[in-house]
């Protein structure tokens, strides 16, 4: 799946890794992919200025820690960012529902 | 040179701050440790520090336009609270009793034109940012639009704050010892939350947006501007700006002297000073009319 397709819906998707559990951009990557069996093709980049929006709106946050020797900031998600994933999942269902009744 | 370098230095030329430079290089070179030889896979490092850029910018803009209103707003509470202290306690000293008219005269212009400049581009600053706040990377243009609306705010409210000053200075003679230091304190403050926020816009000026599109106008602001005679005649919404704030400010001086004369010198006082803001800063803070009427920018995610 192209990342024109995820226009709009990567928002959404981070915040439901990160809703799972605490994690930085590599490891949230890492499970977006495990769980989309790969389907999603985007440059892994893009991952990391939708963190620090989603950070600046206030519906993830984030702290330093170290690992291995090395700096990495793990995101968290607020209770905003988990307010706003529900509202999220409810507007997928709905609308996953129509275009199936449409696509059949 | 490193993808990691390429990055950097992309970020660099658009200005994104060292903090924010810092903190996304150890992010990404975290990445690439965890798997190496995936730059390729990061993507072009030239296109995403324009992601960053464009976003970080919007996002200051949008700061920088509500810091400046609320910094206007406290101003304009002091000015709010010096008119109403002088006139029940201290009552007016009389313009000719003051220390100099070379004080004065800047004084007045300071408390009486310059908060209305102040109120416009201020308000209309925060308006923009409040209107588009769904949108994650706006336009250049439109970007530049709200920097020049919160400076010439902050430029106006600064303006009022040393008109307010000046005004102390003068009457100091004059006027009880209570009232020069509570409203020249108040007025040192209000400066101080100016300066602040001249500062935010000053950094969120530094960083550079690469989105197309256009800036818009105070006719997409304000959509009863939009009447199309208004829109492609912008010297006939000057008249009638000019006309409404004379007729207005006139209107309430002869209500509040009880004297015909004082309402008709102030109301035209009033109407030729919009007239020169509306021909001075008009394009300042978009009140000339765009081109075109679609704007630009990034929606953001729904």
């Amino acid at each position: 799946m192209k990342a024109d397709t995820l226009n709009g819906q990567l928002d959404p998707l981070i915040l439901a890794t990160v809703a799972e559990e605490p994690a930085h951009g590599y490891a949230i990557l890492q499970r977006l992919k495990e769980r989309s069996s790969g389907a999603f093709d985007l440059a892994e980049g893009t991952i990391y200025p939708a963190l620090h929006r989603l950070e600046r709106d206030g519906l993830l946050s984030s702290t330093w820690s170290t690992d291995s020797g090395r700096r990495r900031r793990v995101y968290s998600i607020t209770r905003a960012g988990t307010s706003a994933l529900e509202v999220r999942r409810q507007e997928w269902k709905h609308f996953a529902v129509a275009v199936e009744a449409v696509m059949g | 040179m490193s993808w990691l370098d390429d990055l950097s230095l992309e970020l660099y030329a658009r200005g994104v701050p060292r903090r924010e430079r810092a903190r996304i290089a150890i992010e990404l070179s975290d990445h690439i440790a965890c798997e190496p030889g995936c730059e390729e896979r990061l993507g072009d490092p030239r296109e995403l520090a324009v992601t960053f850029a464009d976003e970080l910018a919007t996002a200051e803009a949008r700061n920088s336009a509500f810091m400046a209103f609320a910094a206007l707003a406290v101003a304009a509470v002091v000015l709010i609270v010096s008119q109403i202290t002088l006139a029940r306690f201290a009552h007016y000293p009389g313009y000719a009793n003051g220390i100099s008219m070379l004080l004065f005269f800047p004084a007045v212009l300071g408390m009486l034109v310059a908060p209305q400049v102040a109120l416009v581009a201020g308000t209309l600053a925060a308006w923009r940012a409040l209107r588009r706040r769904r949108v994650v990377s706006l336009s250049a243009g439109e970007i530049r639009l709200i920097h020049s609306r919160a400076r010439v705010g902050l430029a106006a409210g600064f303006a009022t704050m040393a008109g307010i000053e000046l005004y102390v200075v003068d009457f100091s003679e004059r006027l009880p010892p209570w009232w020069l230091g509570l409203i020249g304190g108040l007025a040192a403050l209000a400066g101080a939350g100016l300066f602040a926020a001249s500062r935010v816009l000053v950094r969120a000026r530094t960083i550079v947006s690469s989105t197309d599109g256009r800036a818009g106008d105070i006719y997409d602001d304000l959509p009863l501007f939009g009447w199309r005679p208004l829109r492609t005649r912008p010297w006939l919404l000057g008249a009638f700006a000019s006309v409404a704030v004379g007729l207005a400010l006139g209107g309430f001086e002869a209500h509040a002297e009880h004297s015909v004369i004082e309402g008709v010198q102030r109301g035209l006082f009033e109407g030729l000073a919009a007239a020169i803001g509306f021909i001075v800063l008009g394009r300042a803070i978009g009140a000339r009319p765009a081109r075109q009427s679609i704007e630009g920018g990034t929606p953001r995610p729904e």
